[in-house]
This record gives C-alpha cells, sequence and structure tokens, in this order.
C-alpha cells in the first residue's frame, strides 16, 4: 500500500483517461485541460496498468467498447487488483445492461457518447472529491495502525480487552497479570493511540478492525 | 363420427383425409365386431390404438380425446355382447385395452402439444436472430457514428471554456474548432460509407492488418460471449500481410458471424459452447479467416439459401446479416463460404486477397 501524504491533499488531482479513439482523446484532454485538470491519457487498459498510479486524488474516465479488454471488465480486473479508483464510463452505444452492472459494480456514472461536457465535468468532479475523502481515510486509518504497532504485545493484549468493556481487574485475571499492571498499560495504551476517553478507544479500534 | 371428424379437421386437404377417415372407421367397425365375436380372453380391444394413432394430426385435440370415449364405449359394448369363454378373463382384458387406449391417447396428445411449443420455440428463435443481426448492424453504425460525435461535443465544450477565460485563450480554442471540423469531416465519412453500401459507390478501403480487425469485433461481441458463457479459441496466424478494405464493412462481416456462432449455440448446453476464430495465409495472393461454432449445424437444404436475403427465404434461423456479409466479402474481390456437419456446427470461411504492395 503506498503511504498517503500527511493531512490534507497538497498534490493535484489527476483524470486518468483510457479510450482508444485518437480523436475522443485528444478532446477530453484538451476539455480537462481547459478547467485546469491534469490529464493523463491512455488507448487501452494494458497502457494504463503498465504506466502505474501517481500518488495524487484521482478518477478515470473509461470506455467501455476498446479493442481486447472492455472497459466493464477491466473495472473488475482493478477490483481484483485493489485499484480503488472513482471510474466514470463512456461508451458509444449502451445498454441498460450494461449501466446496472457498471453502476453496481460502483461506477460513479455512465455517459453515453456523444455527452454534456457540464455531465462528464460534474462526474469527474464528485469522483475527485471521493476519491480524496477515501485517500483521507485511508491516511488516518495508517497512521492509527502504525500507532497499534507501537504498542507493546501486553499494551495491545490490554487494549483488545477494554474496548471489550472489561474491568481492570477482569482484564487481570484473565491476563494473569496484577491489576497495577493492567493500570500501567492501559495507561501507556491511551496515551500512544492518542485517545482522550475510553469512546475515543473504541472508535479507533473499530476503525483497525474494519 | 365422421360428421365430427370433418368439423375438427384443421383445413381441407384433397383426397387424402377422405380416405383417412374411412380406414378410421373401417377400422372402428373390424376392431368392435372382431372383439365381439371372439372368445373373452381374446383382448382384440387393445387394437383401438391404432385408431387413435391414426387420428393423431387429422383431428383436433378435442376430437381425438371424443374418438377415445368412443373407442372405450365400444370396449365396453363388446364385453356385455361377446357370448364365448370366460367372462372374468374379458372383465380383466377389458380393463387392460381401456387402459392401454387412455393412455396412448394421454401420451400422443402430449407428444402433440410439445411438438407444437417447440416449434413456437423455433419460431422464436428465428426472429431473434433476425433482431439480433439488425442489431448488430446498427449498434456497430452507431458506435462509429458516435465516436466522433463524442470528440466533437467535447471539443465544443472545451472551445467555449477556453474562450470563456479572462483573458480568453484564443489559440487553444482555435486548435479545439479545427478539431472539431476534422471529426465532423470523419462522422461524415462514416455516413456516406453507411450509404455507399446501398448504392455500391467505391469502398473506402486502408491497409489493415486481419487480427487486428478480428480482435476489434471480438471486443464489440464480448457481452454476448460472455452472457453466453461461450468459450472462445483464437489461432491468429502472426505476420499476415495486410489487407485493403474498408474496415467497417469487415468489421460487420465478422461481427455477423460471430453473433450468429453465438445465435447457433443458445440451444446447445453451456459446456458445449466453443467458438474457435483462425486466421491463415491461404495462398500468396489471399489471406482467409474462419468462425467455427459448436453449435447445431446446418441442414444441408439450407446451406444452399443461407446466404439469400431473409425476406426471399424462408427456412433457417439466419437473417439478413448473411446476405450484407456476402454482398461485402464480394466487393472486397473476396469469397465467403459455409460448411457443415448437422448436430456438429458450423464453419464460416471468410478469404479475402492481400494488398498490391504486399504483394511486390
Amino acid at each position: 500500500m503506498r503511504v498517503p501524504p500527511p493531512s490534507g491533499e497538497t498534490t493535484k488531482p489527476i483524470v486518468y483517461v483510457i479510450d482508444d479513439d485518437e480523436s475522443v482523446r485528444n478532446a477530453l484532454e484538451d476539455l480537462l485541460a481547459s478547467v485546469d485538470l491534469n490529464v493523463i491519457s491512455f488507448g487501452s487498459t494494458q497502457a494504463f496498468l503498465d504506466n502505474g498510479l501517481a500518488d495524487a486524488p484521482a478518477c478515470l474516465v473509461l470506455d467501455i467498447r476498446m479493442p481486447g479488454q472492455s472497459g466493464l471488465d477491466f473495472q473488475r480486473e482493478m477490483t481484483r487488483l485493489g485499484i480503488r479508483l472513482p471510474i466514470i464510463f463512456i461508451t458509444g452505444h449502451g445498454d441498460i445492461e450494461m449501466s446496472v452492472r457498471a453502476m453496481k459494480d460502483g461506477a460513479i456514472e455512465f455517459l453515453t457518447k456523444p455527452f454534456r461536457d457540464q455531465d462528464l465535468l460534474d462526474a469527474i468532479h464528485q469522483g475527485i472529491r471521493n476519491d480524496t475523502l477515501r485517500r483521507a481515510e485511508d491516511h488516518v486509518t495508517a497512521e492509527l495502525r502504525d500507532r497499534w504497532l507501537d504498542l507493546t504485545a501486553g499494551e495491545q493484549d490490554v487494549m483488545r480487552l477494554v474496548v471489550r468493556g472489561l474491568l481492570n481487574k477482569q482484564i487481570a485475571g484473565s491476563l494473569g497479570v496484577s491489576e497495577i499492571t493492567v493500570k500501567v498499560r492501559r495507561g501507556q495504551v491511551m496515551r500512544k493511540m492518542q485517545a482522550r476517553t475510553l469512546a475515543d478507544l473504541i472508535r479507533i479500534s473499530d476503525r483497525l478492525t474494519e | 363420427m365422421t360428421s365430427s371428424a370433418r368439423d375438427a379437421m384443421p383445413a381441407p386437404r384433397h383426397n387424402r383425409p377422405k380416405l383417412r377417415a374411412a380406414v378410421i372407421l373401417f377400422l372402428l367397425v373390424a376392431v368392435f365386431v372382431a372383439d365381439t365375436v371372439t372368445k373373452f380372453e381374446i383382448a382384440i380391444a387393445v387394437f383401438y390404438i391404432l385408431i387413435i394413432l391414426l387420428a393423431i394430426g387429422y383431428m383436433s385435440t378435442r376430437g381425438v380425446i371424443l374418438l377415445a370415449g368412443l373407442c372405450v364405449g365400444l370396449t365396453g359394448l363388446s364385453l356385455l355382447l361377446s357370448r364365448h369363454g370366460s367372462f372374468e378373463a374379458g372383465l380383466m382384458n377389458c380393463g387392460i385395452s381401456i387402459a392401454a387406449i387412455a393412455t396412448t391417447t394421454y401420451l400422443v396428445l402430449k407428444t402433440v402439444a410439445a411438438q407444437a411449443s417447440a416449434f413456437e420455440a423455433q419460431a422464436q428463435m428465428v426472429r431473434v436472430a433476425r433482431l439480433t443481426s439488425l442489431g448488430a448492424l446498427t449498434a456497430s453504425i452507431a458506435h462509429e457514428v458516435n465516436q466522433p460525435l463524442a470528440a466533437i461535443a467535447t471539443s465544443g465544450g472545451a472551445c467555449r471554456r477556453w474562450l470563456d477565460r479572462d483573458p480568453p485563450n484564443i489559440d487553444k480554442a482555435r486548435q479545439a474548432v479545427d478539431r472539431i471540423v476534422h471529426d465532423a469531416n470523419r462522422a461524415g465519412d462514416v455516413i456516406t460509407r453507411v450509404r455507399s453500401l446501398a448504392k455500391s459507390e467505391p469502398l473506402h478501403r486502408e491497409a489493415l492488418n486481419l487480427n487486428d480487425t478480428i480482435g476489434e469485433a471480438i471486443a464489440i461481441a464480448q457481452n454476448e460471449t460472455e452472457r453466453n458463457n461461450i468459450i472462445l479459441h483464437l489461432s491468429l496466424a502472426e505476420d499476415l500481410p495486410q489487407v485493403l478494405v474498408d474496415r467497417v464493412q469487415i468489421l460487420q462481416v465478422v461481427g455477423n458471424l460471430l453473433l450468429n456462432a453465438i445465435e447457433a449455440m443458445h440451444v446447445m448446453p453451456t459446456f458445449k459452447r466453443e467458438l474457435e476464430i483462425t486466421t491463415f495465409q491461404e495462398d500468396r495472393d489471399r489471406i482467409a479467416f474462419t468462425v467455427t461454432d459448436s453449435g447445431v449445424g446446418i441442414k444441408p437444404a439450407a446451406l444452399d439459401h443461407l446466404f439469400e436475403a431473409f425476406w426471399t427465404t424462408k427456412e433457417g434461423g439466419m437473417g439478413i446479416g448473411l446476405s450484407i456479409s456476402r454482398s461485402f466479402v464480394e466487393a472486397h474481390g473476396g469469397q465467403i463460404a459455409v460448411t457443415s456437419t448437422p448436430r456438429m456446427g458450423a464453419t464460416f470461411r471468410v478469404s479475402l486477397p492481400v494488398a498490391e504492395r504486399n504483394l511486390a
């Protein structure tokens, strides 16, 4: 997993475009440039995969009908590969079946060519917003995981039992240590996890086990 | 009896129905007489099933049931009129005969109903096949036209946004307009080519790699192959010389053959649906491709008419697609042929002349 940048996005969002038609690609690149969006376009899904993802919030404008792998299949492959970009589908001939499949698999928009430029831009902005939020969440989770890994094995044991609602006395009994030790470790857990209250700690724990 | 049979006749046909009615009547009387004069122990009455079998396809369902009822009645009457032998055995034989008549009637009526629904399903399939070929054709044309239209609409949007800027970016706007003009011409070309199909104007030829065009057609048909769980085998020859063809037309030929093959395999169990596509060099100045399905195959009688337009021929499940395909292929100086073993699938083979400069 890529390490996201520190809080707040400083890098500029990127729009990836995959369409086998050069004219469509050129037009899209120009449209996005005219509203100051960074765009990188590819003629095939393979070229996109070969290029790799930059570390920035992004979304993907994906054509459905292409030689080789279709856009809908690529959507599934992305899930398998763990690439979690928001997808906006564009297609020259769409049917209901296709759009249902695309949306069920999590696409944020399904546009039929020719589409209104504003519809596309709205979808792209929505996609980038979603991705920014997702990255922020990932970032927080990653940081919490770092804090968790910072705990000693004994502290981790205590935290597991604390969030299950056990009293210090019960924890001591269950781990076979003194109540004083539990108290000390519990203090360490709260400090290292940066939790002010028990409720905080439970929220953090929920997030880590998601 | 005879009058009710006539009423139930589906349509008057020459003299043979009368003959059949006479045979039925004769048998009915003969079986009745034989059953009555012989001993109880001889189960002549089972021969009434012959009458039922004769009546199938000649009478309506209701007529056949009435006839079966009559046979059962006559069997009972014979039992009462018979003079010789053991009455107990006669009673048993009478029961067996009635059961045989009833069972036969039930089974044949079921069979007829099943045949009728099978026929209906087949007719439905033929209609679907026609729609699919037309649908594929329109989808292909729509795709070809919508690509440049999408580019035009998008460039238009970009152009307006460059102009709306403060200060406006005139250079960028001009580039966008240039692109619009280019793509508008491209869209126009597509329309011209579609129209030229009807008018048989010169083709828009370009040097292409046949394998690429086939790959493109497979991408278009992908939805269909997936939905039908079809296993695709590709055997594409490398280093094929280029062909000088109209891309849209050849795409439609390949696409149509693919869809026909998929259609032909509808009735097969899923594990038997295999589609094979090959490309190869036929000889020095021709290359070819084949599309082979594992479907039901084509009846020898249908093979001769396969490439005729569907409104001139009633048989077969192929629609307008093949006749268009043939005219496309022949316009390129190529040939399309089909071979088929009934129940073993069919192979369509298209050969095309290679581009001149490859021969030099």
